[in-house]
C-alpha cells in the first residue's frame, strides 16, 4: 500500500543566502504593501517628494536669466525688474547661501514629515516584524532552514530599510533630482549637494535607530497589542515627556525621538543657515535680518556626545533584546 | 520513477551528543549512526527525542560532542548542514498572513528555490498532502489537520534528503492519518528521502519504519532494524479460535504450552520458536476449529516497555 509520489526533482543548484534574506525583505514589502494604510502614506510621501522638486524647480526658474520672474517683473515697470534682477544677481553672488540655504529648509522640512510617516508606519510594521513569527512560532520554520538568526535579522531590517526608503529616502532623492533636472546652471547642482549629504546622514543614521528600537520592541513581546502599545510609549509617550521645556536632562535622553530630533539639528545645520543668511546677504532688512539670527540661535543643537550616547545606547539595548530573543521556542 | 538518489553510509552520525539544561541531562553521550531509511524515533514524554532532533538541526546548541547530518557537521556548516534538510515541528508553525500555497512557496524560496520553481513543487507538494482548494484560504483560519498538512508540505517543498516528522499525524482524522501514514513510508522506497518520525503511536511507527531508535533519559536504550528487533522479542502468538475454547485450552495444557487467556477471548502463548506450524499441528492433532492467529503482536510495544523499564532500573 503506497503513495505514487508524482513530484518534480529540484535540479537547480540552492541560490545563496542573499537571495534568501532578500526574499525575507521583499516579501514582508509586498505585505505591507498590500494594506491600504500604508499606500495612503506612500501617497503622502511622494506627494511631499514632488512638493520639494516644485519648490526647487520655481526657486530655480525665478532667478533664471529669461525665467519667469524676470518676464513678468516687465510688465510691472523698471522699478520691478531691477528688484528681479537683484534677486536673480543675488543668487549668482551668494550661491552657498541661497541654495545651500534653500534646500537645507527644504530638507529640513521635508525631515519631519518623512521621519513621521516612518514613526506612523512603523505602528503598523512593528507587530509584523518579529511578534507574530513569535507567536506563531514561525521563528522555528525560518531556522530549521539554511538561515541563521543573523540572515533573519538582516531580512527583517531590510523590510524597516526598504519602509525608510520608500516613505523618506525615495522621495528626498527624487525631490531633489527631479529639480536639478531643470536648474538653469551647475551651481544648483555644487551648492545643493552638500545639504543633501547632510539630508542622507541623518537618515541614515535614523535608519539604524529607527531600524534597532523597531526590532528591539518587536522581539520583546510575543502579544501584537502590547508590541504597539510599546512602540507608542517609546515614540509619544517618551517623546511628549522629554519635550516639555523644563523637562530634565536625563528625561531627555530616554526618548529616542527627542534625540533623533537633536540629531537633525546637528546634522542639517538650520542655525547656521538662518545666521549666515542674516550676516551675508546685503539686501535683508534690519528687522529681518534680526529675525533670522534669533530664530537661527533657537534652532542651535545641543550637546552632540549626549545625543550619540543616548542613540547608542537605544541601539545596544534593543540589540542585547533581540538577539536574546531570537530563539526558537 | 524517479531515480533514486546516491546514498551515504549514514545520514546521521552523533558521537558522545550532549545537551544539558542548567542540571537536566537532556540528552546523555548519545552516540549513533544512522543510514538512510524510514526511522523511528520512539521514546516517552520528555525522554530527549525533540531535543536531539533539535540539536541535529542546530535549533538548540549541544553543550559537548558532534553530530552529522547528511555528512556535514552541524557546527561547522551551520546552513549548509540544513540545506537539504527538511522539518516539521510538533507545535503550529505557520507564518502569519499568508494562504497555504503562498506560504509554501515562501518556505521553497527561504530554502534557496527560484519563486518559480518554488511555486511549482509547492502546489505539487499540496497536491500530494491532499490538500485543495483550501491552498488558497488564508493559514490563519486551518483546522488542525489541514495545519499538519502545509506543515509537511513545506518540509518538503524544497526536495530535501532527510526529513525530520515530530509527532507528524497528530490532529488528523483517520483517513487523513492513513494517507499521511502511506505517504511518509513512500518517501525512502520512491524518493530516497529518508525520514525520521518521531511519535508516540507504536502501532504508526512500527508500519512505516525499517529502524527504531528507542531513547529515554536523554540516553538511546535501542537502535537497530525493525526485523532485528522484532527477532530480540518473545515469541508471542494470539490465537482467537472460532469455537470450543475449553477445549483449546485443554489441548494446550496437553502439549505442555504456556498460555493465558485473555479478557477478549483470545489465548496468549509464548513459544521458542518463530513459527506457527506447532499451533497449526497442534489443531488439525485435536480436530479444533480454525480461529485468527497473529505472531508477535505489539512486538515493539513490549520491546518500548522493556527498554524503559531497563533504563528506569539502571537509573535507580
Amino acid at each position: 500500500m503506497e503513495t505514487t509520489l508524482d513530484l518534480s526533482r529540484c535540479l537547480e543548484k540552492p541560490r545563496g543566502v542573499a537571495y534568501r534574506r532578500w526574499v525575507i525583505t521583499s516579501t514582508g514589502l509586498r505585505q505591507l504593501l498590500a494594506t491600504r494604510f500604508f499606500r495612503l502614506l506612500l501617497t503622502l510621501a511622494w506627494t511631499a517628494g514632488v512638493g520639494m522638486a516644485a519648490c526647487g524647480l520655481v526657486f530655480s526658474q525665478s532667478v533664471a536669466t529669461g525665467g519667469w520672474l524676470e518676464r513678468a517683473a516687465t510688465a510691472f515697470g523698471p522699478r520691478a525688474e531691477a528688484l528681479a534682477s537683484a534677486f536673480g544677481g543675488l543668487v549668482l553672488l551668494y550661491p552657498d547661501v541661497c541654495v545651500t540655504g534653500l534646500f537645507t529648509v527644504v530638507f529640513w522640512l521635508q525631515s519631519f514629515l518623512g521621519l513621521w510617516l516612518c514613526l506612523v508606519a512603523l505602528t503598523v510594521l512593528v507587530p509584523r516584524l518579529v511578534t507574530r513569527d513569535r507567536a506563531s512560532n514561525a521563528l522555528i520554520i525560518y531556522l530549521a532552514r539554511p538561515l541563521t538568526s543573523v540572515d533573519y535579522l538582516v531580512g527583517k531590517l531590510g523590510i524597516v530599510a526598504g519602509l525608510l526608503g520608500l516613505l523618506w529616502t525615495g522621495p528626498l532623492l527624487f525631490g531633489w533630482a527631479l529639480s536639478m533636472l531643470f536648474a538653469p546652471n551647475s551651481d544648483f547642482l555644487v551648492y545643493s549637494i552638500s545639504p543633501l549629504l547632510r539630508a542622507l546622514l541623518f537618515n541614515g543614521v535614523s535608519l539604524v535607530v529607527l531600524a534597532a528600537v523597531a526590532l528591539g520592541a518587536s522581539a520583546l513581546t510575543r502579544s501584537s497589542r502590547i508590541t504597539i502599545l510599546l512602540w507608542i510609549s517609546l515614540w509619544i509617550i517618551a517623546g511628549t515627556l522629554a519635550g516639555g521645556s523644563r523637562s530634565p536632562e536625563w528625561l531627555r535622553r530616554v526618548s529616542f525621538t527627542y534625540n533623533l530630533h537633536a540629531l537633525r539639528a546637528h546634522t542639517l545645520r538650520l542655525d547656521t543657515t538662518l545666521i549666515n543668511a542674516a550676516e551675508q546677504l546685503p539686501l535683508l532688512s534690519a528687522t529681518l535680518a534680526a529675525k533670522l539670527k534669533s530664530e537661527g540661535a533657537k534652532a542651535a543643537p545641543t550637546s552632540l556626545p549626549g545625543t550619540l550616547a543616548s542613540l547608542a545606547g537605544f541601539v545596544a539595548l534593543s540589540s542585547v533584546v533581540f538577539l536574546r530573543k531570537l530563539r526558537p521556542e | 520513477m524517479p531515480p533514486r538518489r546516491e546514498e551515504g553510509d549514514f545520514v546521521i552520525a552523533a558521537h558522545q551528543l550532549t545537551k544539558l539544561y542548567g542540571r537536566h541531562r537532556a540528552l546523555d553521550d548519545v552516540t549513533l549512526q544512522v543510514p538512510p531509511g524510514t526511522i523511528g524515533l520512539l521514546g516517552p514524554n520528555g525522554a530527549g527525542k525533540s531535543t536531539f532532533i533539535k540539536c541535529l538541526l542546530n535549533l538548540e546548541t549541544p553543550t559537548s560532542g558532534s553530530a552529522q547530518v547528511l555528512g556535514c557537521d552541524i557546527r561547522e556548516s551551520n546552513r549548509g548542514a540544513r540545506e537539504k534538510v527538511g522539518y516539521s515541528p510538533e507545535q503550529d508553525s505557520h507564518i502569519p498572513g499568508m494562504a497555504g500555497c503562498e506560504y509554501v512557496t515562501y518556505c521553497g524560496q527561504l530554502s534557496g528555490l527560484s519563486f518559480r520553481q518554488a511555486r511549482q513543487r509547492a502546489h505539487e507538494i499540496l497536491d500530494l498532502v491532499g490538500m485543495g482548494q483550501e491552498r488558497y484560504r488564508q493559514i490563519d483560519t486551518y483546522s488542525t489537520g489541514m495545519k499538519q498538512r502545509a506543515k509537511l508540505a513545506q518540509a518538503l517543498v524544497h526536495d530535501p534528503k532527510i526529513l525530520f516528522l515530530d509527532e507528524p499525524t497528530n490532529g488528523l482524522d483517520p483517513s487523513g492519518r492513513e494517507y499521511f501514514l502511506r505517504l511518509i513510508g513512500s518517501l525512502h522506497r520512491q524518493l530516497g528521502t529518508s525520514v525520521v518520525i518521531s511519535s508516540h503511536l507504536l502501532n504508526d511507527i512500527e508500519r512505516i519504519c525499517d529502524r527504531v531508535i528507542i531513547i529515554a533519559r536523554g540516553r538511546v536504550l535501542e537502535h537497530d532494524s525493525m526485523e532485528n528487533l522484532k527477532t530480540r522479542h518473545r515469541r508471542i502468538v494470539e490465537f482467537a479460535p472460532s469455537g470450543e475454547a475449553d477445549r483449546v485450552a485443554a489441548a494446550l495444557t496437553a502439549g505442555g504450552h504456556a498460555f493465558q487467556r485473555l479478557s477478549n477471548g483470545r489465548f496468549r502463548i509464548e513459544e521458542r520458536s518463530d513459527s506457527i506450524e506447532w499451533l497449526l499441528e497442534l489443531l488439525r492433532e485435536h480436530r479444533l476449529p480454525p480461529g485468527e492467529i497473529v505472531a508477535n503482536p505489539n512486538a515493539l510495544h513490549e520491546l518500548f516497555l522493556r527498554s524503559l523499564a531497563s533504563a528506569d532500573g539502571n537509573h535507580a
